[in-house]
């Protein structure tokens, strides 16, 4: 079954990339529009040599950490104060729906006139990016914490602080994970957009500056990095996590 | 002495937007060491009054008193189980049934020994480092029992804690219960809807009414333990409960 499910994915991976140079030999596009396989992997390599890739991997993944932290811990506190605090629901709570929609790129501006252009400003882009959707994902992970749980702990002398971490928390953290899934993706995508648009290093930058130099094989190749490293962090981390979450919550 | 004196307990709830009185002047008391049982017709506040009891609501009208201090809030000194349990699923029995330890402070060697010894008694030990969902109903509600046991509370308040379990595991737990009351000489409010559980676990039964509820009778269960299900010498006080119940039950359902 297992063994099976990886054969499928080789497959249809080598199936991909047989199309594709099957697609750049017939020369239908030039060879700068429409690369082969050989072109963008050559691309990697030479990055991967010269130290340029995993110095853009590197700057991204950083960003990507620092603003997804904060964001995770302001999103639970956030989503928490909201799910607790009645008055904080009808204030706070009312736009966070509204700020969940702006995509995250379109807080670059504001980066830009606020931080200049830092990795402040890019952390600033990753933040607005992944804030809202761990604050909404906890919000209603607490709002469907079972009320016999809270009562319980406040009835064996839970309060304040301790009933956060050791219930609130604890107990919405399927939802968290939730939050968090969608939190970095969003947040992934803030770093890339703001790298494209106002930064030196990083992934985005690279995707930029490929596109300026007319070099479509760095444009494609940095792609497949950003992809590469989305699916590996889904996979490697959150996937994980929710397994081990759910497993242990018994909720499977 | 007087351990818990309920004085004229009111409590409405909204139903359909309109005020439902639930509770219309609930007063009895209960004695250091009784083992308590409450029953009375479905929707009629006893739960409710359970609640109250352990500070988790307030009353609208009268007061509880422990020890002769009124009940203002939650806390410790009376720890209820909940009906589901209520155990937290991302903890293992052990932690379970220290948690409440652990929020008081009390120091891991020592909490260690205090939760070997109440798993011990309530037959855990071997599950101490397995998940809660790992664990039948019956057993789940024995960690229940042993986490509020731990807290070695004032006063311990039962929510229908053995109402969804099947019959043999219920049987056996009855029997259990009455043990674990000996020992600890612990003072007990159980509710229950189970007239045959009553007699069986309580010293005394207290008959709700129909809604606005208030005490009907209190019955005197004297009769030497362990009780089992099948004590034919239960039989006159289940049929004395039973007739008083039935008008109650029938205004329960003609008013709902």
């Amino acid at each position: 079954m297992k063994i099976n499910s990886i054969g499928k994915k080789i497959a249809f991976y080598v199936g991909i990339v047989a199309v594709w140079q099957i697609l750049s030999s017939a020369n239908i596009w030039p060879n700068s529009v429409f690369p082969s396989p050989y072109d963008v992997g050559q691309d990697l390599w030479f990055g991967a040599i010269d130290g340029t890739l995993w110095i853009g991997i590197g700057t991204s993944l950083w960003r990507l950490a620092a603003g997804f932290t904060i964001a995770a811990i302001g999103g639970i506190a956030l989503g928490i104060l909201m799910a607790r605090v009645k008055t904080v629901n009808e204030t706070i709570g009312s736009i966070v729906l509204g700020l969940q929609s702006i995509p995250s790129v379109a807080w670059a501006p504001l980066a830009i006139v606020w931080f200049g252009l830092t990795d402040a400003g890019i952390i600033f882009v990753t933040v607005a990016g992944a804030l809202f959707a761990v604050t909404i994902n906890t919000y209603t992970g607490v709002k469907s914490i079972n009320p016999d749980f809270i009562a319980a702990a406040q009835n064996m002398g839970a309060k304040g602080e301790q009933l956060v971490t050791k219930v609130l928390i604890p107990a919405a953290f399927p939802y968290l994970i939730t939050g968090f899934k969608q939190g970095w993706a969003f947040g992934w995508r803030g770093v890339i957009g703001a790298e494209l648009l106002f930064s030196f290093l990083g992934l985005g930058f690279l995707l930029n500056v490929g596109r300026q130099l007319s070099d479509v094989s760095q444009v494609i190749s940095m792609m497949l990095v950003i992809m590469i490293i989305g699916i590996v962090i889904d996979g490697l981390i959150f996937k994980r996590l929710e397994d081990k979450v759910m497993a242990r919550w018994g909720l499977r | 002495m007087a351990k818990l004196e309920a004085q004229n307990i009111v409590k409405y709830f909204e139903h359909d937007g309109k005020p439902l009185k639930a509770l219309g002047g609930v007063s009895f008391t209960v004695e250091d060491g009784d083992f308590v049982c409450l029953v009375g017709p479905s929707g009629c506040g006893k739960s409710t009054f359970l609640r109250i009891a352990a500070g988790l609501q307030k009353p609208d009208e009268g007061q509880i008193l422990l020890d002769n201090r009124p009940i203002t809030k939650t806390g410790p000194d009376r720890i209820m189980v909940f009906q589901e349990g209520a155990l937290f699923p991302w903890l293992k029995v052990r932690d379970n049934v220290e948690f409440g330890l652990k929020i008081a402070g009390i120091p891991e060697s020592e909490r260690r020994e205090i939760s070997d010894r109440y798993l011990d008694m309530m037959q855990l030990s071997k599950f101490a480092n397995s998940y809660t969902y790992q664990l039948s109903t019956g057993m789940r509600q024995r960690v229940a029992i042993a986490r509020a046991l731990v807290m070695d509370p004032e006063i311990l308040l039962m929510d229908e804690p053995f109402a969804a379990l099947d019959a043999q595991t219920r049987d056996l737990l009855l029997v259990e219960m009455q043990m674990i009351w000996q020992k600890t000489k612990k003072t007990i409010i159980f509710v229950t809807h189970s007239i045959a559980e009553s007699t069986i676990l309580g010293n005394k039964v207290v008959v709700f009414t129909h809604r606005p509820s208030t005490i009907k009778k209190i019955i005197p269960i004297d009769h030497k333990r362990p009780r089992l299900v099948d004590d034919e010498a239960l039989i006159p006080y289940q049929k004395e409960i039973s007739a008083l119940l039935r008008p109650e039950v029938k205004a329960t359902e003609e008013t709902s």
